[in-house]
């Protein structure tokens, strides 16, 4: 299911770097703005926007397509932000929403409003300088595996219908007939994530539905998904910290 | 010719390293706090004293041995007058005088003076002599000629000795001399008390047959008695005249006592935080590896607390009195020093290529960072350093900083907005790995010689028995990451294993690799 509009609230530092990360992603990128005076941005095509109720009936509101849309709720004041992000919610239930927060506190709160997703400034930033200095390599080999420096991938597989390993015993599968290929959790319908080696995992018989977290070279995830009959799936809705 | 010979002798020992490595050493074990053998020397001289003494009071009522009494007198003694002597050599150093003159004639196209030169090796070594420290050190020797009772009774200066081992005494000397001029006033007020009361109740009492005060001393005796608010009563004013001043020297007394007592405790109190710091430097000092932090904001605070929940040693760093103390309240070690003065960090006395793993500019403020780095790379190139940016204009001024690593927390949301987008599954299963909170992580294990001893290959491992799974093995030497590694990989002394698992069963599969036995 991909997003074709990201609507940006918000005109900061924050949303000047999202745009660069995020403009080849989407077809349209709409940025709104609280202050009248940024819609003068030499650079960016900026609409005004408020939080009240009506400026969801406004003729900008309904030239979105809602449904194709990803909302990041970036303003800097974390009161109107929390507020923006429950308005989003109360009117569109399906929107997925990205916010960001100063602080752990404040993502709790944004949560709580209805976003799918938040990131904590503080304790992203505190959480990347520390595997810096604390686990340089494997911090390294994340990090280029996450920005695409590096061929390795992380893939989520659907077991399909027709695949042989339905109904097997996840313990059973000897994973080293897939070479280059390694295992790393499978995730049940009701999206519980299990790492391959718990307990729980051990017992656990493969169903259709389910989806193996797998790590690997883009050719060997191909051939693996060619081996065992089924693809790859993306789904928005485990989105949770 | 002598005098030639003077001078050549004395640049000998100037420029010999063996003469001058010996004289360090000797002075860093008798006088430098830091030295960290200094207080197994303090332990050893503090032990010596308190045998002195024991057997000093077991003389008093019983007899001690031969052998005790040798000890005490000879062996103690010669130990005392070794250190006198030591610190007597370390105190100046007679050759740099002599080379500082012959430069200075020489300088100056003078015959070299060698009477200036002695008369200022006389004078300096004279004012070690007539040091109260030094003179206490020669009187703790004495006991050495037992044969004079008399002079038996020296061996009490050996505790005076105990200043010197004992930090918490020159602590307390240091804090009481603060306050000079107050305890010099007092001893004025009481003395003058104590002299008028004194020659007062002998007018009134020593021609009373009644009066127990018949003598000036023990007029004296019974006010000070009375001053301190002692009072044994052996000795009280009989006459109604002696007892009126016995009532103006209690309440004398109450108020000398309640100045001493405001006073010393003005004292501690104005100095405590100086005292704390002391300790904090002095503990800092004794680290052996530690991050140090430069501010204490929203960051550095999160980073912090982080990296303590790996063990890691934290010095924090702010020149904002409020946050110190909130790194204080946080159970960190915190000064008040401004990172980006030279000044801050001399006072640590630390080496920094040694004893830093990083130097972390975490100020919200990319001015204070650039200043803070560069103060620190006006001394030391190479410690890694690493820091925030807020503003991406200034990177290339914190590059030119010479910071080594630059974090730019708007850029990290960039980035990871965009594989929250693009590829959301990497992102969660990564974001999983990295988090503390999660069971499952991503772990370095140092491949060590015994390692590679006991595990050739990647399939001797055993890494799946203890549920583990190998990513992949990084080989430092060639800077390369081998993800998935076949089971037939030959692994190295200084490679990285990097495993994801449950921790407890990473610390299994790690404790496993260390301990087990070589095969035959």
């Amino acid at each position: 299911m991909s997003k074709n509009t990201a609507l940006l609230f918000g005109f900061n530092k924050y949303v000047e770097e999202i745009v660069k990360n995020v403009q080849d992603e989407y077809a349209q990128v709409k940025i709104f703005s609280l202050n009248k005076e940024d819609m003068d941005h030499p650079e960016y095509e900026i609409e005004y926007f408020d939080l009240s109720d009506d400026w969801h009936n406004t003729d900008t509101d309904k030239d979105i397509d809602i449904k194709n849309s990803i909302a990041f709720c970036v303003l800097e004041d974390t009161a109107e932000n929390i507020f923006l992000t429950i308005s989003l919610r109360a009117h569109y239930e399906e929107l997925p929403i990205i916010a960001i927060a100063s602080h752990k506190e404040n993502a709790n709160k944004l949560l709580m409003a209805g976003a799918n997703k938040v990131i904590p400034l503080v304790e992203t930033t505190a959480d990347i300088i520390t595997n810096m200095l604390e686990s340089p390599i494997s911090n390294t080999i994340l990090h280029d595996i996450l920005y695409e420096k590096s061929d390795l991938k992380i893939a989520q597989i659907e077991i399909g219908e027709n695949s042989h390993f339905k109904d097997e015993e996840l313990s059973s599968i000897d994973w080293s007939h897939y070479h280059g290929i390694i295992v790393l959790s499978v995730m049940h319908k009701d999206m519980s994530s299990e790492f391959i080696y718990s307990s729980k995992a051990k017992r656990h018989i493969i169903q259709e539905g389910d989806v193996l977290v797998v790590v690997g070279y883009e050719t060997d995830i191909v051939d693996f998904e060619t081996k065992i009959g089924s693809e790859r799936y993306v789904n928005w809705s485990h989105w949770s910290w | 010719m002598l005098k030639r010979l003077i001078v050549d002798a004395a640049y000998n020992l100037q420029t010999s390293k063996s003469y001058q490595a010996r004289k360090q050493f000797f002075k860093n074990i008798l006088d430098n706090n830091k030295y960290k053998y200094k207080k197994y020397l303090d332990l050893f001289m503090v032990i010596l004293i308190f045998i002195s003494v024991a057997v000093l009071i077991r003389e008093v009522k019983h007899p001690v041995h031969d052998y005790m009494f040798f000890f005490n007198s000879y062996v103690i003694s010669i130990i005392f007058l070794i250190e006198y002597l030591l610190r007597f050599w370390i105190h100046s150093s007679v050759s740099e005088i002599i080379v500082q003159r012959a430069e200075h004639d020489s300088f100056l196209s003078r015959d070299i003076n060698l009477y200036k030169a002695f008369k200022k090796v006389i004078q300096v070594k004279l004012s070690y002599i007539f040091s109260i420290t030094a003179i206490i050190d020669l009187l703790a020797i004495m006991p050495f000629f037992h044969e004079l009772r008399l002079l038996r009774l020296f061996i009490l200066f050996r505790v005076f000795k105990l200043f010197r081992y004992a930090n918490s005494f020159q602590t307390l000397a240091s804090v009481l001399a603060t306050k000079k001029f107050e305890f010099f006033t007092l001893a004025i007020f009481a003395s003058i008390v104590i002299f008028v009361s004194s020659v007062l109740i002998y007018v009134m009492e020593a021609n009373n047959p009644d009066s127990p005060i018949d003598t000036l001393f023990e007029a004296i005796y019974w006010s000070i008695v009375t001053i301190s608010t002692v009072g044994y009563g052996d000795m009280i004013p009989v006459t109604f005249e002696g007892r009126v001043v016995a009532l103006i020297v209690i309440t004398s007394g109450i108020a000398v006592l309640a100045f001493t007592t405001s006073l010393v405790v003005s004292a501690f109190t104005e100095k405590l935080d100086e005292i704390r710091e002391i300790k904090t430097i002095e503990n800092i000092t004794k680290l052996k590896k530690f991050y140090l932090v430069c501010g204490y904001e929203d960051v550095a605070q999160d980073v912090v607390k982080k990296l303590a929940k790996n063990d890691n040693e934290i010095i924090i760093m702010d020149e904002d009195i409020n946050r110190v103390e909130q790194a204080k309240r946080d159970g960190f070690r915190a000064l008040n020093y401004d990172p980006g003065k030279v000044e801050s960090y001399k006072k640590l006395h630390i080496n920094i290529d040694k004893q830093v793993k990083a130097v972390l500019c975490l100020c919200e403020n990319d001015v204070e960072n650039v200043y803070a780095a560069l103060t620190i790379r006006s001394f030391n190139k190479n410690v890694f350093i690493l820091s925030l940016l807020m503003e991406n204009s200034n990177r290339k001024k914190l590059k030119f900083a010479g910071i080594n690593k630059i974090v730019y927390p708007q850029e990290l949301v960039g980035l990871i907005t965009k594989e929250l987008i693009g590829q959301p599954v990497a992102f969660e299963i990564i974001h999983e790995l990295r988090s503390e909170k999660s069971n499952v992580n991503i772990t370095e294990i140092v491949v060590t010689q015994r390692i590679v001893e006991n595990f050739a290959t990647v399939g001797e491992l055993g890494n799946k028995n203890f549920r583990v799974v190998l990513l992949g093995i990084y080989k430092k030497d060639k800077e390369q990451f081998y993800f998935n590694p076949l089971e037939t990989t030959f692994i190295s002394n200084g490679d990285f294993l990097l495993v994801i698992g449950y921790k407890v069963f990473i610390k299994e599969f790690e404790q496993h690799l260390h301990t087990k036995v070589n095969r035959v």
